[in-house]
């Protein structure tokens, strides 16, 4: 298993633990990870302007084709977007003119096969959930895991077949795996939220908050995400909340890569459990969870 | 009081006036805190210390971004910082060091031509770095030739000068009235003869050398010049110049050419002075300041003091390695807007500190600054240490202060007009088509679903209208009304509209269209405007 690794804009300084808990985690399950010097995918652009932001993802499929490498992301937004550059691209000759003349300035060409996996679906598919389970010699038992879907990588299910996009089962197969329990929920796959995050903080927030308690109502002891900007929301921005609100309280948010890390037995540090602003309790890691 | 004692006083005040005001303007940026607050000023202190010989005397961070470029620097700084140490400041550093100093003996004129020649080498490595690579080429302004210009005209004047003294024969005369006892005596022509044939010098008469003369005028070269003056072959750059100018030496040398140089050589020092103070020309003392604040990371770390993010601002050097590194560069690529590009927004953000920016260029500081993804690429490359991260947090929510953007923007428009800024270029989109809501039932299940929806007590206050309202208001062609709607603007993007609709029209893709054609009217208005 060989990929470009993708980790996208945020990781290096709004969630360096995303980024080292990936990296730890895949070396451990051999995973190897190839560095290109990617640029940004492309989704906060799309806002602004789609073609910048077709090139923007077109020009990563350049570079990951020039390597002869399919790109592996830990982030949902990034795959979506790349997902969604790739499917305008064939719907679109016009647009792939355009950003063939772009490249060739570069002297990159079209990528033709424009291939992305999430951090999720290679766990599940390259490694699988028989060898994480092997491997995995601390097992989460007792810990009850919120999965949080995050919606780029879902929806939508033609552009980015992903999983059944009404109800995946993706994640919850990788967090099983690691002996984890998982809860059903109501919210299980709505938005964090985040997408709004500068430009509508009150829905942002009202977003995050009823998430958060559909997740406590269900029982879970912990929300699970794999996706940069859903962690950012869950935690970052939830950290703004006062010590006493009783959404601060409510779930920790952890990465997907971090719990797989856990279960493997990987040093906290490697996977930056200790810089999560809402910490994951330690009882919980000893597995005396009642 | 000479040329160069006037020339000297002028430029050094100039330089003085426009440095202070260069570093009390420091104060404009905002405060993010001491950065050594935390650390403690001793340990600090010598975090600093110890960054100096890496980061300053190696060039480290220059060598990360290629072995070329570090090459080029450390030619030219080496080379330079010799010249300026033990030529151009030699009655103050040379002469006080070495005993019997003359600047026409060795190693000083070996040394001398060394240095030009190391200089030279580097700034043409430079040269070539910015024309090969074509994004670095368009990113070049007209003060990084200007830097390479003056400080190669300072080196290549100076070889000038060197090769003219060699072949002229009035330096040759008023070198033997100054030094010499002879008289103009047979001694002085064997003399001219010796330096004729063996030093360069070119006399008007062509029938001075004869090999009686150059013998007799060695052994008087040996007993009076040799002390204090080398074979001019030792100057291997100026020598080897002096030699390929023998065809035009005599013009040059009725026109005094030696002098002419002797005058470029100075003014060309003496706009360096001058500029000093200007962009970035003052990289080579506020690089190595910068730097050794930094202590050598490479991350956010903590934010900076006014006067840290000051130093940083003036530290830039213009190499443009953080705009090839860029993350959102392909943005520029599509948009043109300059400011996207980290290299460029530091220079608009230095004007509109001080209050210059206005107009486009505002409105495409802010755009820049809205694009900037903040994904410390930046940060990690610039071989001048800049904390960018630092200063980009900090002014994105200036920017934004001052520019609203296009969400803002267009919702605080009348729908006239947010028609009347209607691009003529606007592409048809799916928004533009009836087949695109064709289909449309108006069952609401678009609605049913959006999370955002959900979290309102009210919609129609919150959100003006619902998605299939939009999709109603597009079918019969309102666009310029549904711009504007806060549905629009506080959709998540979250696609599950779009899953959920059983006709299958493209709820979100409308949604997100929308917000690219306003951003684009937008982007074409101000254009037109500017």
């Amino acid at each position: 298993m060989r990929y470009a690794y993708f980790p996208g804009c945020k990781i290096p300084h709004h969630l360096p633990q995303y980024g080292d808990s990936v990296r730890a985690v895949c070396r451990a399950l051999d995973v190897e990870l190839v560095d290109i010097e990617f640029n940004c995918c492309g989704y906060p652009v799309r806002n602004e302007s789609e073609p910048a932001s077709v090139f923007s993802a077109a020009r990563n499929f350049a570079l990951a084709e020039r390597a002869g490498l399919g790109i592996m992301t830990p982030c949902k937004c990034c795959f979506g977007n790349l997902k969604y550059a790739a499917s305008r691209l064939h719907e679109s000759p016009e647009l792939a003119g355009e950003v063939e003349r772009l490249l060739a300035r570069e002297g990159l060409a079209l990528p033709q096969r424009m291939e992305v996996r999430h951090l999720l679906t290679v766990l599940d598919r390259d490694v699988g959930a028989q060898t994480l389970a092997e491997r995995a010699t601390l097992p989460l038992y007792g810990v009850k895991v919120a999965c949080h879907y995050g919606c780029h990588a879902l929806r939508p299910g033609k552009v980015t077949g992903f999983d059944d996009p009404l109800a995946p089962t993706v994640f919850e197969r990788v967090v099983a795996a690691l002996g984890a329990e998982t809860v059903d929920w109501a919210l299980r796959l709505e938005c964090c939220g985040h997408p709004l995050r500068g430009r509508d903080e009150v829905i942002s927030e009202s977003i995050m908050r009823r998430k958060l308690e559909s997740a406590a109502g269900a029982g879970a002891h912990i929300l699970a995400t794999a996706c940069t900007y859903c962690q950012l929301q869950f935690d970052v921005e939830r950290d703004r909340h006062s010590f006493n609100s009783p959404w601060r309280a409510m779930v920790p948010a952890v990465l997907v890569s971090q719990l797989v890390g856990a279960a493997l037995g990987l040093e906290e540090k490697r996977l930056g459990l200790t810089r999560n602003r809402i910490p994951w309790s330690k009882s919980v890691l000893s597995n005396d969870v009642s | 009081m000479d040329f160069l004692d006037i020339g000297l006083i002028f430029a050094a005040a100039v330089c003085a006036v426009f440095l202070t005001r260069r570093v009390t303007r420091w104060r404009t940026c905002p405060d993010g805190g001491s950065p050594f607050r935390k650390q403690g000023t001793a340990k600090a202190f010598l975090s600093v210390i110890k960054a100096i010989v890496p980061e300053i005397l190696l060039l480290r961070r220059a060598a990360r971004t290629g072995p070329l470029r570090w090459l080029a620097h450390c030619l030219v700084f080496y080379g330079f910082m010799g010249l300026l140490l033990f030529h151009a400041m030699a009655s103050l550093v040379t002469v006080n060091l070495f005993s019997g100093y003359e600047p026409t003996l060795n190693p000083w004129q070996f040394l001398r031509d060394l240095l030009g020649g190391l200089v030279l080498i580097g700034l043409a490595l430079m040269v070539a770095r910015r024309v090969r690579d074509r994004r670095l080429r368009v990113l070049s302004r007209f003060q990084d030739w200007a830097l390479l210009f003056v400080v190669g005209g300072i080196v290549g004047s100076g070889f000038l000068l060197e090769a003219s003294k060699i072949i002229s024969p009035a330096m040759f005369d008023s070198m033997v009235a100054e030094y010499g006892v002879y008289g103009g005596g047979p001694e002085t022509t064997a003399l001219k003869a010796a330096w004729a044939d063996r030093f360069g010098v070119v006399f008007p008469s062509d029938r001075l050398v004869t090999p009686q003369r150059v013998e007799r005028g060695l052994e008087i070269n040996d007993e009076s010049c040799t002390a204090c003056h080398s074979d001019t072959a030792s100057a291997f750059i100026s020598k080897p110049l002096a030699s390929a100018l023998t065809p035009l030496a005599p013009a040059m040398n009725r026109s005094r050419a030696d002098r002419v140089f002797w005058y470029a050589h100075i003014l060309f020092c003496l706009v360096g002075l001058a500029a000093l103070p200007y962009a970035k020309f003052l990289h080579p003392l506020t690089t190595p300041a910068n730097l050794a604040a930094r202590a050598g990371r490479r991350d956010l770390g903590r934010p900076g003091g006014a006067a840290a993010r000051g130093l940083g601002m003036d530290a830039c050097t213009r190499c443009g390695e953080c705009s090839l590194h860029c993350s959102v560069a392909p943005s520029f690529a599509v948009l043109g807007n300059p400011d996207i590009l980290p290299s460029e927004k530091l220079a608009s953000l230095t004007a509109f500190r001080d209050g210059r920016l206005s107009g486009l260029g505002l409105e495409r500081f802010a755009e820049g600054s809205r694009i900037c993804t903040e994904c410390l690429r930046c940060t990690d490359i610039c071989p001048a240490g800049i904390n960018l991260q630092d200063l980009w947090l900090a002014s994105k929510p200036e920017a934004a202060a001052s520019v609203p953007d296009p969400n803002q923007a267009v919702r605080a428009m009348t729908v006239a007009a947010r028609s009347a800024i209607c691009c003529r270029i606007e592409p048809e989109g799916l928004a533009d088509r009836r087949e695109s809501f064709w289909a449309c039932v108006q069952c609401t299940t678009c609605t049913s679903v959006c999370p955002v929806v959900a979290v309102s007590d009210d919609p129609s206050r919150d959100l003006d209208l619902l998605p299939q309202q939009i999709m109603n208001l597009l079918r019969m062609g309102l666009k310029d009304e549904a711009l504007g709607v806060r549905m629009v603007w506080s959709c998540t993007t979250c696609y599950k509209c779009q899953e959920h609709c059983p006709q299958d029209i493209r709820v979100a893709d409308v949604l997100y269209e929308l917000r690219n054609t306003a951003a684009a009217r937008l982007r074409q208005a101000e254009g037109e405007e500017g």
